[in-house]
C-alpha cells in the first residue's frame, strides 16, 4: 500500500473559507477515489493560510482487475455444421476481446449460448489520480471566488504551486495553469527557498523545519499552550475567546504568539471599548486579572516563530495605543454633549426609506411600549417610557457608535449613566438590544424588556409592511433574530402578554407610513412569529416537535403559559396513555369535523359507555378549569389521560354513526364537547405515535 | 456612507489612524513622507510602471483616477503608479483628531495583468521603505471591496504590518458592470499612516514631510478650514445646482458622437465630490441619497462602456495582453 501527497500552494486564503474547504476537499476526493474502486483508504486534508495539503493512505499500486461475463449468440448459430465458427461467433469474440478458442458455452433454459469471461485490467493508481485530483480541485467552491492574471483560472486565490507524489514519484497533472512537481517552499520568513519534497512520511516534519505547521490542530495546540504560558508570566489569565483563536489558527502558517502592554490609562475607558478595540479591530486576546478586571496586557498572534528585533511587539503596541487613543478621543468628544440634548437630532438618522427616521421610529416604539405596559400593568410612567424610547437610540449619533457599531446600546448605557440618567433608563439603553435571537440574557429592567419588545415588534411589522421579508437563508436585516428575541423576553420575563394582540397593536402603529393594510401585516407577522415560537419550544424548552405542534394548535399567544403547557405535555407524550389518547382523539376529530355546537341530551344515551364518558367528561371539564386557572398543566394532562380508557371503551362498544339521526347527533355532540375541552390544552392528534402520525 | 464614487468604502482607505513600521535607524533616520513617496515611485518605476501624476480634480480615492477606473477595462496591459490626494469631507475633524484627515494621500499602483509574483513585488516595495520583512510580521488578511455604485468589485486583502494596516491589495474582478479579463492588481498605500507608524508618531501632524518641515505646518490650517467649510459653510443649494449641471454635462459628453470619455468621467467625478460635500453638510436626505447615487452610477457605467468601445475602435494602442503573453 502506498500513500499520495498533494500540496496546492496559493496566496493567502480567507480564514473563514478554510475549515469548509478542508471538509469539501476530503469529501469529494474520498468519494471520487471510492468510485474508482479504492476501498479502505484514508483521506486527510490539512491546510495553512497559504496551502491545502491532502494525504491519502492505503492506496494500492493499481485498481483491482475486474472480470465481466458476456453472453453471446446461441451456439446453434455460432458454429457451422463442420464446427467452424460463423461470423456471429467471430463478431462476439472480437467484441469481447478474446480468441475464438477461449469462448465458453453457457447453458440456459432457452438453450446453450456462447459466453466469454473478460478481464478488465485495473489501471495504475497514478493514472487515476492524475485524472481525479485536478477534477476535484477544479470543482471546489468557496464563498467568494476570483480570477487573476489573464483571467483563465477561477479559484479562491491565485495558485502558485502543486506537489503531487505517489510514493516517491511525481504524479503528472496540471491545474490552474500549474504543473505538478516536487518543488515547494516553506514559510515566507523561515523557509522561503524552494526545495524538493522527497518523502511523504517526512513531509510534515520537513515543513515544520521550514516554519510551517501544516496541521491546524497542531497550530491550535501550540497557540493554546503558549497563551497560558504568556499569561501566567504576568500572573493573569487569558480572557477566553475560542472563536478568535480558531480564526488565528487559519490565518497563519506558523502560530507565533507574543505579549504586549497597554498603557494603564486606557483601562479607564469603558471595558467594552477596550475589548472591542483590541479584539474586533486588532484580533488580540486580552488578559484579565483573577477578579475578571482587564489587565494592561494583550496577546497577539504573529505568523512567525520569533520577534528577533522586538519590532513586531513594538509595532503592535504602537497600533493598539493609537487605536485606544482614537477611541478615547471619541469617548471624550461624546461626553461633551448630553444625550438628552443629542436625542433631538435623531431625525437626521434614517431607519428606513419608507418607515422614516430613527426619531419617527422611536416615537412609534414609545407609544407601543406605553400600550404594552398598560396591558401588562407595569409600574412605569408613560412619559418616562416615551422619552426613554428616544434616549436608548441616541447613542447611534455618538462618535463611538458610528465608529464601532457593535457598541450600540452599551455606549448609550455608559453615556446616560455618566450624565446621571435614571437607573431604569440607562440600563434599558444598555440592554435593549439583548438578547440576540434566543442567545443571551434578557434585559435586566422592566423598561429594558419593554423597549426591547416594542422596538423589535415595530421593526418586524414595519419591514414586513414594506415587503422586506426574509426568505430562505436570506435575512439581511436580522428579522428572525428580532422575532426570536421577542419570544425569549416574553417567556423569560414570564410576561402574560398576548403576543398576537401585541403584533396587531404594533401593525396599527405603522399604519400611517406603510401602504399594506394592518390586517395583512398582522397575519404574515403572526405566521412568522409562530415559526419562531415553535423553534423556541423545540430548541430552548427542548420539547418534542410533535408536542410543540400539539400545544401550539391550542393557542400560543401567551408565552409563559405556552411553555408550561408544552413542558407538561412533553413529559407525558410518550406514555401509553397519551398514545392511546392521541389515536382516540384523532377519531374524535374526524367524527366531529364540521359538527355544530354540542347540545348533549343524557336522556338519549343507550349504553353505559356513553354515560360513563359523559360523566367523565363533565368531571374533566371541571378539573380542567381548575388546573388551567392555576397553571397546573401536569394535572390537566393527567386528568386528560384518565379519559383514555373511557374513550377507548366508548369507541369499542358504541357505534357513533348509527342510523338513528337523533342518537347519532347526540353522540357527535358528546364527542364535540370533549374535543373542545381537549383543544384548550393541545391537539393530541398531532402527537407522533408508533406507526406514523396518528 | 461617505463617498459615492469611492471605490472602497472600508476603513482601509481612511487615514483615520496612525500608522506603520520600522524606525530606520542609522543614516538618514526615519524616512520622511516625501522620501517614502520618492522611494515607492522609484521602486514601481523600476517595475515598469508609468509614474503618473494625481488627477487634478477632487476625488475620494485613487481608484477614481481614470488611470485606474478606465485602464483596468479592456485587454490592454498597463502598469501605473501615482499619488492621489483623496478628499473625504465627512472624515474631516477640524485638525483635532490626531489620526484622521479630510484629505489624505494614497499611493496607488495598478499592475495589469496581475503578475504571478505580485505579492513578492509588493513585499519588495516595503523594503524600499526600509521595512525588512525578515524582522516584521506581514499578513494578508481577507478584505474584499465592492462598489455597487460603480458596478465594481474586487477580491483581496488588507496588508497588516505588525498589526498595522498599511495597504489595500485588490484583484479587480468587475468594473463599470463589465467582467474584467485580464485582471488588474491594485495596491493602495495609505501614506500618512505608514509615515506615522514608521516614525512612531502620536499625531499625523507630527510626521516629517521633508526638508525639515512637519506635516502639521503644511496641512493643519487647511484641515481646519476645510472642515469648517465642509461642515458649516458650503452652500448646499449651489452644490445641488452644480451637481445637476455637471450631471447634464456628463450626459452631454456621453451623448456626443463619438462619446467624449474623459470629459464625461471628469464631469461625473465632480458630481461625486459635490455629493460628498452635500453629504458632509448633512444636506442629503435619506430618500435623496439613493437617487443621487444611482444618477452618478449611471454616468460612471456609461463612461466605462464608452471607454471600452473607444479603445476597441482605436485598435487597442497599448496592445493586448493575451497576444503579448504568447
Amino acid at each position: 500500500m502506498t500513500a499520495f501527497l498533494l500540496e496546492l500552494r496559493t496566496e493567502e486564503i480567507p480564514a473563514n473559507a478554510l475549515p469548509g474547504a478542508r471538509r469539501q476537499l476530503a469529501d469529494s476526493l474520498s468519494r471520487a477515489l471510492t468510485e474508482a474502486g479504492f476501498d479502505g483508504i484514508t483521506v486527510r486534508v490539512l491546510s495553512t493560510s497559504r496551502r491545502l495539503v491532502v494525504i491519502v493512505h492505503s492506496l494500492p499500486e493499481r485498481q483491482a482487475d475486474r472480470t465481466e461475463r458476456l453472453t453471446g449468440p446461441p451456439i446453434r448459430i455460432a458454429f457451422a455444421e463442420d464446427g467452424s465458427p460463423t461470423k456471429a461467433a467471430e463478431g462476439f469474440a472480437k467484441k469481447a476481446g478474446v480468441a475464438i478458442d477461449q469462448l465458453e458455452t453457457e447453458s440456459t433454459d432457452k438453450g446453450d449460448y456462447l459466453a466469454a469471461t473478460v478481464v478488465h485490467e485495473g489501471r495504475a493508481t497514478t493514472e487515476i489520480l492524475s485524472e481525479t485530483v485536478p477534477a476535484v480541485l477544479a470543482a471546489m467552491r468557496f464563498p467568494k471566488m476570483m480570477r487573476w492574471g489573464l483571467g483563465q483560472h477561477y479559484f479562491v486565490r491565485p495558485v502558485h504551486g502543486l506537489v503531487a507524489l505517489f510514493d516517491d514519484a511525481v504524479v503528472p497533472m496540471e491545474i490552474f495553469g500549474v504543473a505538478a512537481g516536487r518543488k515547494t517552499v516553506g514559510h515566507r520568513v523561515h523557509g522561503a527557498d524552494s526545495f524538493d519534497v522527497v518523502s511523504i512520511a517526512g513531509f510534515a516534519d520537513t515543513m515544520a523545519e521550514r516554519g510551517v505547521l501544516i496541521d491546524p490542530e497542531e497550530r491550535r495546540r501550540v497557540l493554546d499552550e503558549r497563551a497560558v504560558e504568556l499569561a501566567a508570566e504576568t500572573g493573569c489569565r487569558v480572557h477566553p475567546d475560542d472563536a478568535l483563536v480558531a480564526e488565528h489558527v487559519e490565518l497563519v502558517e506558523y502560530p507565533g504568539l507574543l505579549r504586549g502592554s497597554i498603557d494603564e490609562e486606557y483601562l479607564e475607558l469603558p471595558r467594552e471599548v477596550v475589548i472591542t478595540t483590541l479584539r474586533y479591530h486588532q484580533k488580540c486576546l486580552i488578559l484579565e486579572h483573577e477578579d475578571g478586571s482587564l489587565a494592561p496586557h494583550f496577546l497577539t498572534v504573529i505568523d512567525r516563530r520569533d520577534d528577533p528585533e522586538g519590532l513586531v511587539r513594538q509595532g503592535n503596541e504602537w497600533v493598539i495605543g493609537a487605536r485606544l487613543a482614537d477611541a478615547r478621543f471619541f469617548f471624550e468628544e461624546d461626553c461633551k454633549r448630553k444625550m438628552e440634548e443629542l436625542a433631538g437630532e435623531l431625525g437626521r438618522l434614517e431607519f428606513h426609506r419608507v418607515l422614516g427616521s430613527v426619531a419617527a421610529k422611536a416615537e412609534r416604539v414609545g407609544e407601543l411600549a406605553v400600550a404594552l405596559s398598560n396591558q401588562l400593568g407595569l409600574d412605569l410612567d408613560s412619559e418616562v417610557v416615551r422619552r426613554a424610547a428616544h434616549l436608548v437610540k441616541t447613542d447611534l449619533l455618538t462618535n463611538m457608535v458610528v465608529e464601532f457599531p457593535e457598541l450600540q446600546g452599551i455606549m448609550g448605557g455608559h453615556y446616560l449613566r455618566l450624565e446621571g440618567a435614571d437607573d431604569q433608563v440607562w440600563t434599558a439603553a444598555r440592554d435593549h438590544y439583548r438578547p440576540s435571537g434566543f442567545e443571551g440574557e434578557i434585559p435586566e429592567s422592566e423598561l429594558g424588556r419593554l423597549l426591547g419588545v416594542a422596538d423589535r415588534l415595530d421593526t418586524l411589522v414595519g419591514l414586513f409592511g414594506v415587503g422586506e421579508i426574509p426568505s430562505g437563508s436570506k435575512d439581511p436585516l436580522g428579522l428572525r433574530r428580532a422575532a426570536q428575541a421577542v419570544v425569549k423576553i416574553l417567556a423569560d420575563a414570564r410576561w402574560e402578554l398576548d403576543l398576537n394582540d401585541a403584533i396587531r397593536t404594533a401593525a396599527a402603529g405603522v399604519g400611517a407610513v406603510v401602504e399594506t393594510p394592518a390586517s395583512e401585516i398582522t397575519e404574515v407577522v403572526h405566521d412568522f412569529m409562530a415559526d419562531r415560537v415553535r423553534r423556541y419550544l423545540t430548541d430552548m424548552v427542548e420539547v418534542g416537535s410533535d408536542a410543540a405542534d400539539a400545544v401550539m394548535a391550542a393557542g400560543w399567544g401567551q408565552l409563559p403559559e405556552l411553555v408550561a403547557r408544552a413542558r407538561a405535555l412533553d413529559a407525558v407524550r410518550t406514555s401509553p396513555q397519551m398514545r392511546a389518547l392521541s389515536l382516540a382523539f384523532k377519531r374524535v376529530k374526524n367524527i366531529t369535523e364540521d359538527a355544530p355546537e354540542p347540545l348533549v341530551d343524557p336522556g338519549l344515551f343507550e349504553t353505559d359507555e356513553e354515560r360513563e364518558l359523559y360523566a367523565a367528561s363533565e368531571v374533566f371539564a371541571t378539573r380542567l378549569g381548575e388546573c388551567v386557572g392555576a397553571r397546573r398543566f401536569d394535572d390537566a394532562f393527567a386528568s386528560m389521560g384518565e379519559l383514555a380508557e373511557v374513550l377507548d371503551r366508548f369507541f369499542i362498544e358504541v357505534l357513533v354513526m348509527c342510523d338513528d339521526q337523533k342518537l347519532r347527533d347526540n353522540r357527535v355532540a358528546l364527542l364535540t364537547g370533549i374535543r373542545r375541552e381537549f383543544l384548550t390544552l393541545a391537539d393530541l392528534s398531532r402527537l407522533q405515535v408508533d406507526g406514523g402520525n396518528a | 456612507m461617505v463617498g459615492l464614487l469611492l471605490l472602497r468604502q472600508n476603513r482601509a482607505d481612511v487615514v483615520f489612524f496612525a500608522t506603520s513600521v520600522r524606525p530606520c535607524s542609522g543614516a538618514g533616520g526615519t524616512l520622511d513622507l516625501q522620501t517614502l513617496i520618492l522611494n515607492l515611485q522609484h521602486f514601481w518605476a523600476e517595475q515598469g510602471c508609468v509614474i503618473q501624476q494625481p488627477l487634478d480634480l477632487e476625488v475620494g480615492a485613487g481608484t477614481m483616477h481614470p488611470e485606474t477606473f478606465l485602464r483596468v477595462l479592456g485587454p490592454e496591459p498597463y502598469r501605473v503608479a501615482y499619488v492621489q490626494p483623496s478628499r473625504r469631507p465627512a472624515d474631516a475633524r477640524y485638525g483635532e483628531n490626531p489620526f484622521r484627515l479630510g484629505r489624505h494621500l494614497q499611493l496607488q499602483v495598478i499592475l495589469k495583468p496581475s503578475p504571478d509574483d505580485v505579492q513578492n513585488l509588493y513585499l519588495r516595495s516595503l523594503e524600499a521603505l526600509g521595512i525588512d520583512p525578515a524582522v516584521h510580521d506581514i499578513r494578508f488578511e481577507e478584505d474584499n471591496w465592492e462598489s455597487p455604485t460603480l458596478g465594481a468589485w474586487g477580491v483581496g486583502w488588507q496588508v497588516l504590518l505588525d498589526g498595522m494596516e498599511v495597504t489595500q491589495f485588490t484583484y479587480f474582478q468587475q468594473s463599470g458592470g463589465i467582467e474584467l479579463a485580464p485582471i488588474s492588481a491594485e495596491l493602495t498605500y495609505g501614506l500618512e499612516r505608514i509615515a506615522m507608524f514608521l516614525g512612531r508618531k502620536d499625531s499625523i501632524y507630527d510626521i516629517e514631510w521633508g526638508g525639515g518641515v512637519r506635516y502639521g505646518k503644511i496641512r493643519l490650517v487647511d484641515e481646519r478650514e476645510s472642515s469648517t467649510y465642509g461642515f458649516e459653510v458650503a452652500d448646499v443649494e449651489m452644490l445641488r445646482r452644480h451637481l445637476g449641471d455637471w450631471e447634464s454635462e456628463a450626459q452631454r459628453c456621453l451623448d456626443h458622437d463619438p462619446p467624449l470619455v474623459i470629459p464625461a468621467l471628469e464631469a461625473t467625478l465632480k458630481t461625486s465630490h459635490l455629493f460628498n460635500l452635500m453629504d458632509a453638510r448633512g444636506a442629503v436626505s435619506v430618500t435623496e441619497r439613493v437617487g443621487l447615487i444611482s444618477r452618478v452610477r449611471r454616468n460612471a457605467i456609461r463612461a466605462a462602456k464608452a471607454y471600452v468601445a473607444q479603445r476597441e475602435e482605436l485598435g487597442h494602442p497599448l496592445g493586448i495582453c493575451l497576444e503579448e503573453m504568447e
